[in-house]
């Protein structure tokens, strides 16, 4: 053999080798895309393949995304998770809708030593969970506090609450009346409700009889329209506020934003927002999906996007290196202004805004539903650093 | 507690237990005839529902149309499930039934998930009865007052033809022995059909009126069976008066348990039931050796 073809073969091997050596960064997307909450998964899903296309290429090559469905349950998304880490080999997970199912997913992404950000759930008990974890976009305490400060300020003294009886309500709950405490308001009554009441007169009969300034309805989905649906018939909503924990734009549009108008609610992001970047985001998502974006899909996008920020900027996605990279990062982007990953518990804190619905004759475009009255800075919304007593390990 | 505060209560206990009365008196014919415990039944309810949104959309907001092709769509959606399915399953046990039930419920929801969306639907409340009606001792909504009035005329005329009328002695008949009542010479499976035909419609009645109250989503059915399921157990299989005091019985006691202890407002009408069935095995007007 010459000398030369050895030496042309070994730079073949060579070139090929780097070529092997040069992976792609992958993504692992678990979300609920089937089932009656698929509408809030499919968004995310859209903001995620969006932020990838958007993002361009990194380390020289396109970013793959890998989708998963977990039909909103716990033990499907551990095992997806699996999945992704073992067999797909991605560097990092992102959404994760259930409070259950992201901590399993946290567990996961702490076993394989992988990066899990979880956009999509609130517990608080993702704060400072593992170091592989990293708590973007809301969470309970967040919800619970602006309602409770902005609205004590702003809203009246005397509150009643309707709570939806399980582990997300009583959490809720927990922080709202430390919150409302601390603002000098007064808490009248609260009603533990099971999840999935379909009349809920009777309850806001009681809450009527107490003569509140402000009722919170810390419940989600149908819940929220079907509570809401007794105040409005009840004239309860003639004589007081009603404010959510969680509203979505899909539960106006299945409600009608009749039933909503004038209520308040807490939320991390709206495309209403002067961010910048924000409007384009939303018209972006608007003309490719025909609806706006809504802000589990926005804090998908900045989150994926962050990411690969990162990833670039250190030219690897080596996990370890990643975690540094991730910690204290700051970023001005679409959903955050400034947004900040905590280094001491991996918590993502960005400003809060409160939410005002439109009267139908307010609403101008399409899925305009909400004004934005009132915002309270990151560091009154979301909990100090050491809050839960837990120390990242 | 004042006056006005607990009869309100107990009007919206009232209201809750229409619901029931309709649904479980439909569930409660088609048992005692055909020996089929229809699982459908919630996602008929829910068919109700949709059928009203869309007459509504198609027609311009039109309630009261709603409220007549709403419950006759779900009727003839009953016929035909009753005549090309359930049909089949009479001479088998009566759990295929309940398969072939439980399969149909999970169907129609899906499929109504596909056209209409997982996300609800607003249905606006007719605009004369917005507003609250003042009796003096009570101050209620106009239209949770309808939907009790309605009730009350729906189970007093299905009772009345189900005791006076002829078709109604063959129902009775049927009921009691369905292969002595063709023997007779009565064409039993066209009143099967009839029958169960009826209770869909019931239940179809049931959804529209639920409409502007509750949320109109694909998995509404599902949620409301298992209170409708009680009612009939506490009643009486196949009993009409068993189906109305116990969806009273019910709706009121679901009511006062938020009223007076929420904590357990969802557990208070198992424990009734599992009372009652103590007491009396068969419902509070249950009958012996029918279906047993």
């Amino acid at each position: 053999m010459k000398k030369s073809t050895i030496f042309l073969s070994v730079l073949f091997l060579l070139v090929v080798s780097m070529a092997f050596a040069a992976e792609p960064v992958k993504i692992g997307f678990i979300s609920v895309l089937s089932g009656p909450l698929a509408p809030i998964g499919k968004s995310e899903e859209n903001a995620a393949v969006m932020a990838v296309e958007e993002f361009g290429s990194v380390l020289g090559q396109k970013v793959q995304l890998f989708q998963k469905d977990h039909q909103y349950n716990p033990g499907l998304a551990n095992e997806r998770a699996k999945e992704l880490y073992e067999k797909d080999k991605v560097d990092m997970i992102v959404a994760v809708s259930n409070s259950a199912a992201a901590l399993a997913v946290s567990d996961q992404a702490a076993r394989h030593k992988k990066i899990f950000i979880s956009t999509s759930a609130g517990t608080t008990d993702l704060i400072a969970k593992n170091r592989y974890t990293f708590k973007y976009n809301y969470n309970d305490y967040m919800l619970a506090t602006t309602v409770g400060r902005w609205g004590a300020q702003n809203l009246g003294k005397k509150w009643y609450t309707i709570t939806s009886d399980y582990a997300w309500g009583h959490d809720l709950l927990k922080h709202f009346t430390a919150a409302l405490k601390e603002e000098g308001g007064i808490h009248v009554g609260n009603d533990m409700v099971p999840v999935g009441t379909s009349d809920y007169s009777p309850y806001i009969l009681k809450a009527a009889k107490a003569n509140p300034d402000v009722l919170v309805l810390l419940n989600v989905g149908k819940d929220a329209a079907n509570s809401t649906k007794a105040a409005v018939e009840y004239g309860l909503k003639k004589k007081v506020k009603i404010v959510h924990a969680l509203l979505f734009e899909l539960d106006i549009k299945g409600s009608g934003i009749e039933t909503f108008q004038d209520d308040y609610v807490a939320a991390s992001w709206n495309w209403q927002s002067k961010n910048p970047g924000a409007r384009e985001f939303a018209d972006r998502y608007y003309k490719k999906h025909g609806d706006r974006p809504t802000f589990m899909a926005a804090a998908v996008y900045s989150a994926v996007w962050q990411y690969l920020d990162v990833v670039k900027k250190l030219g690897t996605t080596d996990t370890e290196k990643v975690i540094k990279g991730l910690e204290g990062h700051k970023f001005v982007d679409m959903f955050a202004n400034p947004g900040y990953i905590r280094p001491e518990d991996h918590l993502q804190v960005g400003q809060a805004y409160l939410l005002k619905v439109k009267k139908p004759d307010q609403v101008k475009e399409k899925e305009d539903f909400f004004e934005i009255v009132g915002t309270l800075p990151a560091e009154k919304a979301h909990p100090p650093v050491g809050f839960f007593g837990r120390k990242l390990q | 507690m004042d006056i006005q505060f607990l009869s309100a209560q107990l009007f919206n206990g009232l209201m809750l237990g229409s619901f029931y009365i309709l649904l479980s008196l439909g569930l409660s014919i088609i048992f005692g005839m055909l020996g089929v415990v229809n699982f459908a039944h919630g996602a008929l309810y829910m068919l109700g529902a949709y059928a009203g949104y869309t007459v509504c959309y198609i027609f311009g907001q039109n309630f009261w149309l709603a409220l007549i092709i709403g419950p006759l769509a779900v009727g003839i959606i009953g016929m035909v499930l009753e005549s090309t399915l359930i049909r089949r399953l009479y001479s088998v046990p009566h759990f295929y039934n309940l398969l072939l039930t439980f399969g149909i419920m999970l169907a129609v929801e899906e499929l109504i998930r596909m056209i209409f969306t997982p996300i609800g639907k607003p249905f606006d409340t007719p605009p004369a009865l917005v507003g609250s009606l003042d009796l003096g001792f009570i101050v209620f909504p106009k239209y949770r007052m309808f939907i009790i009035f309605v009730t009350a005329i729906c189970s007093g005329i299905i009772a009345l033809f189900i005791a006076k009328t002829k078709l109604g002695a063959i129902v009775r008949a049927g009921t009691d022995d369905s292969e002595m009542t063709s023997a007779l010479g009565i064409n039993i499976s066209r009143v099967f059909t009839l029958v169960f035909g009826l209770g869909a419609a019931l239940a179809g009645l049931a959804g529209v009126l639920a409409a502007p109250v509750q949320n109109v989503i694909p998995d509404m059915g599902s949620n409301i069976l298992v209170e409708t399921f009680v009612v009939v157990i506490i009643g009486g299989m196949g009993s009409i008066l068993g189906s109305i005091l116990g969806g009273l019985i019910v709706g009121e006691l679901i009511t006062l348990g938020v009223v007076f202890w929420p904590p357990v407002a969802n557990v208070v009408i198992f424990v009734f039931m599992a009372v009652i069935l103590l007491m009396r095995p068969r419902g509070l007007f249950g009958r012996a050796k029918f279906f047993e």
